[in-house]
């Protein structure tokens, strides 16, 4: 059976046309060996991204069914060798046995007092640290597997307008990796089939068709708006 | 029956990939610029102020607020000249004023309305394609569904995007039944798939545990 590219022209067998059929082949094994591997992370983020965008769907809720935790601990101080808040919070969250991407979201006042996130795929952790009473008190918020879903959509570790949250957690970095990854088989995948169709002339017509109507509704967001209005 | 259902997937492969690949070409493109927090600039980033006066302002505007007021408020942005989907409106009650933010995919706007005098100062700023890129990766986004997609343009794009979504599910899954049709590729091919099965289930795992 024919496959999806495969040639239907009949050429001649010179150099130049055996070249031409071997980039064919490679390029149409590059086009679904890098899908099959990239096969499981483009469903998360697509199916995490159908989800995003519709926030009231009930099925896929995780915030209101999360499960809550509170608890108050003894803390030894960070020493004057622990400087600066990060290395702080990551004293304090070695004695609390946690491990996350830390989410700044309050300016310190006080010294003695400490405050901050800690977030990873379904647990959300909000830490009060009081270095004058050696007291730090923990919630602990953890949500069901569409709120796991949900958060690695988004788990990137920075915020666009936001110069302080910086990424601080290696698998936050590995993760942010594997998106770009995603992403680079993503337009991959869209170059090879571009040259897929270009190599397949009975399909030129109407895949130039498809892809005319597809740019087309694309760009109108893209430029066409401003253009417009 | 297999001879007619396999041309005809392939078909449907090729079309609605090549239809959805702009779609993903916007996404997988502006996943850079938010992961990395880098917005290419392809041009002067501009911004402009006006005033516009005599507008209309809702005589019921005090006792609104989300939606209904969007609603109420879309009269005086149409005077101001101002389309686009309307953000969070900030009602600052002592001044009497209304900070209402306007986007269009790559084009902010911010309308200052004084209630009392019926003028607004409207300041545009132009911020270009990676921006519009990144607007609409978001778009319509988990926050805020009660006021999002108040402009017909960006309900539009919540179709456009989900429908790229299945359409994306789609293809892959045809995808690879078309692999699969094809023996001489399967060992590799299982390979490979196994290979990002474990790298994903094994990430995903270490992250959430």
């Amino acid at each position: 059976m024919p496959s999806a590219t495969e040639s239907t022209v009949p050429g001649k067998t010179t150099s130049s046309s055996l070249l031409r059929a071997g980039a064919e082949r490679c390029n149409r094994r590059l086009h679904y060996y890098t899908g099959l591997f990239l096969l499981f992370f483009m469903w998360l983020f697509a199916l995490s991204g159908l989800i995003l965008n519709h926030p009231t769907w009930n099925f896929a809720e995780s915030w209101k069914n999360r499960r809550e935790v509170d608890e108050e601990r003894e803390m030894a101080a960070p020493g004057p060798g622990v400087k600066g808040d990060l290395a702080q919070a990551r004293e304090i969250m070695r004695q609390l046995g946690i491990t996350g991407e830390i989410l700044w979201t309050t300016t310190r006042a006080n010294p003695d007092l400490f405050e901050f996130q800690v977030r990873r795929p379904g647990h959300f952790y909000f830490i009060k640290a009081d270095f004058a009473r050696k007291r730090v008190t923990l919630r602990k918020d953890d949500v069901n597997l569409w709120g796991v879903i949900k958060v690695l959509h988004t788990f990137d570790g920075v915020q666009m307008d936001d110069d302080r949250n910086t990424r601080d957690w290696g698998l936050t970095s590995l993760w942010v990796f594997s998106m770009d990854v995603v992403a680079v088989g993503l337009i991959v995948m869209v170059l090879s089939s571009l040259y897929m169709t270009y190599e397949r002339r009975p399909k030129r017509l109407w895949g130039s068709f498809a892809l005319g109507l597809g740019l087309l509704c694309c760009g109108l967001f893209c430029a066409g708006l401003r253009w417009i209005f | 029956m297999r001879a007619r259902f396999y041309p005809l997937v392939r078909d449907l492969h090729l079309y609605l990939g090549l239809f959805i690949s702009p779609f993903v070409l916007v996404f997988a493109v502006s996943v850079f610029f938010m992961a990395h927090k880098w917005l290419p600039k392809f041009g002067p980033e501009t911004s402009t102020t006006r005033v516009a006066q005599a507008l209309p302002v809702p005589a019921e505007w005090a006792g609104l607020s989300g939606r209904p007021l969007i609603e109420a408020l879309k009269a005086t942005l149409k005077a101001a000249n101002v389309p686009g989907e309307v953000g969070f409106i900030r009602h600052m009650v002592a001044e009497k004023r209304m900070i209402i933010p306007v986007t269009i995919p790559g084009r902010e706007t911010l309308v200052s309305l004084n209630l009392d005098t019926r003028e607004a100062t409207i300041t545009t700023r132009e911020r270009g394609l990676a921006d519009a890129l990144v607007t609409l990766h978001k778009s319509p986004g988990q926050h805020g569904p009660d006021i999002r997609m108040n402009w017909f343009y960006m309900r539009a794009w919540r179709w456009l995007a989900d429908a790229t979504v299945y359409l994306v599910l789609f293809i892959s899954l045809s995808g690879v039944y078309l692999w699969y049709v094809l023996r001489s590729e399967r060992t590799v091919g299982v390979i490979l798939l196994l290979a990002g099965a474990s790298s994903f289930f094994g990430l995903a795992y270490a992250l959430s545990h």
